[in-house]
């Protein structure tokens, strides 16, 4: 059964031959996909920018707030699969959540999806910036060129010549070796043990910053204290730091067993993440501890780029290897990372959601031209102006982030619930897969959403205060304005799009349906 | 003369380019036009960066087709075109594919985008085909799709001879073509800078003078019976030197066989050709050494 509706897809007036030989069914077998969950995940890149976070709400129950942020994410990576498996579509969450709610909660969904990825190229380029930076400190010996990244003009400069060369390579879809990226996945958990086990090393011999041994209760989620908005800001970072995992699961006619090698590539990648995350987690725990000062983990002037400060203080002379590794790691997730939105505004001036020209292809190189190029103006444009409002901008935008994650998310999770009311009783597995499981993993993402989206009006959510008076006192945080104002804004945008192309929004070009029952009788 | 030429279309000014040269060598030689767009199927390039995506495959296909039926309804309505979507990693490996598929007689391509505008420089794509297409392979020079003669016939065809292997096998292709396009014969000896390098210039214009008119009058005899052709010895100190002081007709084609440093029945483009190429202000077709297969029969 294939739902798609190709009705849009004008039929070949003239005849045209097509030969599906040498189409890539079967490429990618369970390495190719571990490797590529890794690298989409990137696990350097990640730990740096958000474990901070989650630290600053939950302390030292981080391991716990990990491993129960993963679950919502588990449970919506299963109506994912789901949805992919009979809508293959190039928009994902716009388009399916367009067939299970209609336009205006699709629309809103693929905004949500290209807010986050833009997000996240910002600050995957920012992650990058600082690195560079560092490692050329390293290498060279000379400490103070680590400190050129703080000033503001050389900062935005350098990252918009990394998002401009990450746009390049995806629109001329340069081609990346194999090898290479297995090396490079290779190198990255390679260097993250290593700096796991200096760590613990050093604390064990006594030259840790803070020294702490490790407890049981630190996998205990009930041990939290601060209560639900602590734990839901902790979730939100652990959201963050598990999301493009469900790549591998997504995968299904391009693996080399459709049955087999999607489930089981995602398994190995979640628990090679996982195992890494929480080795990491407990020895820079032990090694740091979480106190907001000098290097400790709930320092705001460390939280947004953790291996930043510690990777020197543990690693010494081999500091220069973990910097190399979040470099590549960023670097290589930067180019991953164009992919999704431009795919998702190419899927939306397809069906007349965005004006058409971003569902235009590029002539010689294939890709999504328009919209890469849109993609990366946008997320440079955003890094600049974020850069100059705050310093830590960087943390800033990884709040806003997992608040995106989970708005479009949970809905995503939720059209697939509604998209098979039709079928949720045809068997356990379907009522497992369709129903239960996307149902509860997007309520629990919905709530986070919102009691993050009304956390965050504190002016003391993010590292400034919109609106604050001249002591510094009252305005909304802005990680408000950036979470919830990028939302309101897509809405803007959304009516005056209907304004101009009002045939997407009548259901003209891709409308909502609900696939009947398979159980006879 | 029927049969197909297989164009390697862009929907970008190369491709259109290659199809108005295209147009004309069909019309010329009375065959018809397989216009042939080849997509990187989904996953081959930055495989383990970027997941598969049949859907954003199907889009591309989809925009293909649509370029395709675009460029088809340009075609003048007595050349018969079809248009075709193959998907191979290499753009130049597809086309070879099409044109073994339809049994071509000649692959068309433009040159690279940027090259300066009436010239040729190969871009990737078409310098992967002249070094190994099994098919005769037409270059379109940046700017063909601007010509004013695009509708002529092809007045006159012109060989660039040599002493090396393969001549004969050039000699029968410019005499067939020339002979379907009604068009005129010229036999160009490039001779004299066919020659080992490392001779002095003494020996060269010894050479030149009388290897140079030899192999002129083999050739011409070699000729079949009731064909005649112009001979020109072209004059210069270097190849690209002679090639600029050649005189064209508007709507010419060159002929230039390939090296023999090429596989039997697969092109390789020579060092004397590579260096024409450079200076040539109108398409150049390059012809296997040996016998090609398609398009024989």
């Amino acid at each position: 059964m294939s739902s798609i509706d190709r009705a849009t897809m004008p039929e070949a007036g003239v005849t045209t031959g097509i030969s599906r030989k040498g189409l890539s069914v079967g490429t990618v077998g369970v390495l190719g996909a571990l490797v590529m969950g890794i690298s989409c995940i990137a696990p350097a890149y990640t730990y740096t920018a958000g474990i901070g976070g989650a630290v600053g709400a939950v302390g030292f129950q981080v391991p716990a707030i990990l491993l129960l942020g993963f679950i919502p994410m588990l449970l919506v990576a299963f109506g994912y699969r789901e949805l992919n498996k009979v809508m293959p579509d190039s928009g994902t969450s716009f388009t399916w959540a367009t067939r299970a709610f209609g336009p205006y909660v699709g629309w809103m969904a693929g905004w949500g999806l290209i807010v986050a990825t833009i997000l996240v190229l910002s600050n995957l380029a920012g992650i990058a910036v600082d690195f560079l930076f560092l490692l050329i400190a390293q290498i060279s010996g000379d400490e103070t060129i680590a400190g050129i990244t703080r000033n503001p003009f050389v900062n935005v400069a350098v990252c918009l010549i990394f998002v401009a060369l990450a746009a390049w390579v995806s629109y001329r879809d340069v081609s990346t070796s194999q090898k290479l990226q297995y090396g490079l996945v290779a190198f990255q958990l390679a260097i993250l043990v290593l700096f796991s086990v200096m760590a613990i090393v050093e604390t064990v011999q006594g030259g840790a910053f803070e020294a702490n041994l490790p407890e049981f209760a630190w996998f205990n989620p009930f041990e939290i204290q601060g209560g639900l908005s602590m734990i839901v800001m902790g979730l939100s970072a652990s959201v963050f730091m598990f999301w493009g995992w469900d790549v591998t699961l997504t995968m299904n006619e391009e693996a080399k067993d459709p049955e087999r090698t999607p489930g089981r590539a995602a398994m190995l990648t979640v628990i090679s993440i996982i195992a890494i995350y929480l080795l990491l987690t407990v020895s820079s725990l032990m090694y740091s501890g979480i106190g907001d000062k000098g290097l400790g983990l709930t320092n705001e002037d460390i939280g947004g780029n953790v291996f930043f400060a510690l990777s020197g203080p543990v690693m010494g002379g081999l500091a220069f290897l973990l910097s190399l590794a979040v470099l590549t790691s960023s670097a290589s997730s930067l180019q991953s990372t164009f992919i999704s939105p431009a795919r998702t505004l190419l899927a939306m001036g397809h069906y007349g959601a965005m004006p058409r020209r971003f569902a235009g292809v590029s002539p010689r190189f294939f890709t999504p031209g328009y919209a890469t190029i849109a993609s990366a103006v946008v997320a440079g444009g955003f890094y600049a102006v974020m850069r100059f409002l705050s310093e830590d901008a960087l943390w800033d935008t990884i709040l806003a982030l997992g608040m995106m994650i989970c708005f479009y998310y949970g809905i995503t999770a939720l059209s697939c619930v509604w998209y098979f009311r039709r079928q949720w009783f045809d068997s356990g597995k379907d009522f497992f897969f369709k129903f239960a499981s996307p149902l509860v993993g997007g309520v629990i993402l919905l709530v986070l959403f919102v009691i993050t989206a009304v956390d965050s009006l504190a002016p003391d959510y993010g590292s400034i205060a919109i609106g604050a008076d001249a002591n510094g006192e009252g305005g909304i945080g802005i990680v408000f304005f950036i979470g919830v104002g990028l939302l309101l804004f897509g809405a803007v945008l959304m009516l005056v799009q209907r304004i101009f192309a009002p045939a997407f929004f009548r259901g003209e070009t891709l409308g909502v349906d609900a696939p009947p029952s398979t159980r006879r009788g | 003369m029927t049969g197909s030429i297989v164009v390697g279309y862009t929907a970008t000014d190369a491709g259109a380019d290659a199809l108005a040269l295209g147009i004309r060598l069909a019309r010329s030689i009375d065959a018809h036009l397989d216009l042939v767009i080849v997509l990187p199927p989904a996953g081959t390039r930055s495989a383990s960066v970027v997941p598969p995506e049949r859907a954003f495959e199907d889009h591309v296909r989809a925009q293909a087709e649509e370029w395709l039926r675009a460029a088809i309804a340009e075609v003048p309505a007595d050349v018969r075109s079809l248009g075709h979507v193959r998907f191979n990693e290499s753009f130049a490996e597809g086309i070879i594919a099409a044109g073994e598929e339809f049994d071509a007689r000649l692959l068309v391509v433009g040159a690279a985008n940027g090259s300066t505008l009436g010239r040729h420089r190969l871009g990737s794509v078409a310098s992967e085909l002249v070094h190994s297409s099994p098919i005769p392979v037409a270059l379109a020079p940046a700017g063909s799709r601007r010509n004013a003669d695009a509708d002529a016939p092809i007045p006159r065809v012109t060989a660039a001879v040599g002493t090396r292997a393969g001549a004969d096998v050039l000699l029968d292709a410019a005499v067939r073509l020339a002979a379907a396009a009604r068009g005129t014969l010229r036999l160009v000896s490039l001779v004299p800078f066919d020659v080992p390098a490392g001779l002095d210039t003494g020996t060269i214009s010894l050479v030149q003078n009388a290897h140079g008119d030899d192999v002129l009058a083999q050739v011409r005899a070699a000729l079949p019976d009731g064909v005649s052709a112009e001979v020109e010895r072209a004059a210069g100190d270097s190849v690209e030197d002679a090639v600029a002081h050649l005189r064209w007709h508007p709507g010419e084609v060159v002929l230039v066989g390939s090296s023999r440093l090429a596989q039997p029945r697969r092109l390789f483009l020579g060092s004397t050709a590579a260096k024409m190429l450079h200076e040539l202000p109108v398409p150049m077709i390059v012809v296997p050494r040996t016998r090609a297969e398609a398009g024989e029969n």
